[in-house]
């Protein structure tokens, strides 16, 4: 009597880590474009998503120095307290980002669409990868 | 009791086993509502499925590629998703599957045909038919159990490098302003690549003028300030010197970027290891977060100790650690 249910269940239970592997397979992992940056200085706190700066998109457009020598962004992600009144003001992503040279900061949704909670931290990076590989995916917003 | 168990049996393997056949109905039925108003007919040049004629030249691109334009849209008129952003990946790759399914069955006959008929004059492209044909077929069945030993099993595949925003694991695919934003792959496949990293050779990009980053925000024709300059750093052990170029530099950019903060000035001042510069000091302050990564060894690691090449010991400001 123990022995047909006891089996039944065996495969059941083989059946379901099957199931599981399956759809585990199916799901995404972090492979992001080199150097996109996650920003998340504010943004959890505020009930935003991440910014997730393109980094290769800005590249073509602009020298190196115009935005990390002339406006000032420092070589450091989550190093220079960017925020939505900075930005309007026309510092850092504002002072292009006004409505003229580039869509103007009512399109939310064109930068604010990190999964939630991702921490700051430029994508595929040795230190990413090398040094703090566990980070990648969602670690909870804490740090600031 | 047991009536429960059975069930549950029941609908556990039909969940693990059914899989494969789920896929390709899953697929007819996208394909059926979503596809077919144009695929069916072949509007704009839209592939129709089964058509080996219509299949084959992309299935010589590989399947991931199909599913990449399925994905992301392409510029001869396909919209990504179809132009149906709310259908998850899987329900596009399935109809995708579905379409070519019958291109890879149909291939067959029809290339013998093609072959059989053709005149010694048309002999060429019926020939090209009738070898990639086979070859797509070939690869529907064989490709699963090739996978496990193929070269290279850990690195990422070049299908799954530079992936479109939804598909990054980054970027949220609910967000609508994910689906508008640019793939890299789209900006990428006019310039030249490279081997790591974003894997577009930057330098040689902009040397080729294949991009125009403006050196001024708002002038569009203003030219950089270049300093052509080699130094040359010693190093210890095997490897080969240094040679820092800062004309390549200073195309992008400006001394006060990195003088006095990341480098001083001056001969010897500077204390360097990869340990430093793979934990984001010096040169890492770029290179391994948005420039090429130190898995690049020998583009910085490029004149050889004896001085081999001749010439190129003289002239050059070394710099001793």
């Amino acid at each position: 009597m123990t022995r047909p249910a006891a089996r039944s269940w065996q495969l059941a239970a083989l059946a379901a880590a099957l199931a599981i592997a399956a759809f585990a397979a199916g799901t995404r992992e972090a492979r992001a474009e080199y150097g996109d940056v996650v920003m998340n200085a504010f943004s959890t706190e505020a009930g935003m998503r991440p910014v997730v700066f393109p980094h290769w998109f800005h590249r073509i457009r602009f020298r190196c120095k115009v935005c990390h020598g002339d406006l000032g962004i420092k070589f450091q992600a989550g190093g220079n307290q960017i925020n939505m009144l900075k930005i309007i003001d026309g510092q850092f992503c504002g002072a292009c980002h006004d409505g003229g040279m580039a869509w103007a900061v009512e399109n939310c949704n064109l930068c604010h669409t990190g999964t939630p909670n991702l921490p700051t931290q430029v994508h595929e990076s040795t230190i990413q990868k090398l040094i703090a590989p566990g980070q990648a995916k969602t670690a909870p917003a804490a740090k600031k | 009791m047991r009536t429960k168990i059975t069930i549950r049996l029941a609908a556990g393997a039909l969940a693990a086993l059914a899989l494969p056949a789920l896929h390709a109905q899953d697929g007819r039925q996208t394909y059926e509502q979503k596809c077919a108003v144009c695929h069916a007919a072949g509007l704009a040049g839209a592939p129709r499925p089964g058509n080996a004629a219509d299949w084959a030249p992309r299935l010589k691109a590989g399947k991931a590629a199909i599913y990449r334009n399925a994905l992301q849209g392409t510029m001869r008129g396909m919209p990504p998703k179809g132009g149906n952003p709310d259908l998850p990946d899987a329900a596009v790759r399935a109809a995708a599957d579905y379409m070519m399914a019958g291109a890879a069955i149909a291939a067959k006959p029809a290339a013998r045909k093609a072959v059989a008929q053709a005149p010694a004059a048309a002999a060429a492209p019926s020939a090209t038919a009738a070898a990639t044909a086979p070859v797509a077929a070939k690869t529907e069945p064989g490709s699963g159990a090739t996978q496990a030993n193929a070269f290279n099993r850990l690195l990422r595949p070049p299908s799954r490098r530079n992936p479109p925003p939804a598909e990054d694991g980054i970027h949220d695919p609910a967000v609508d302003g994910t689906l508008q934003l640019q793939p890299p792959l789209a900006a990428f496949s006019s310039m030249p690549r490279s081997n790591a990293g974003n894997r577009v050779d930057w330098v040689k990009a902009l040397a080729e003028e294949k991009i125009a980053p403006r050196w001024e925000r708002d002038k569009p024709d203003s030219a950089a300030v270049v300093m052509d300059l080699n130094i040359v750093r010693e190093v210890k052990g095997s490897m080969p010197d240094v040679v820092y170029p800062h004309k390549q530099h200073t195309e992008w950019l400006d001394c006060s970027n990195c003088h006095p903060a990341l480098f001083v000035p001056q001969k010897g001042a500077n204390q360097m290891s990869m340990a430093a510069i793979l934990l984001g000091q010096g040169c890492g302050a770029c290179h391994g977060r948005v420039a090429f990564p130190v898995s690049e060894c020998r583009l910085c690691h490029s004149k050889k100790k004896d001085g081999i090449t001749a010439g190129a010991a003289a002239p050059h400001g070394d710099t001793p650690r």
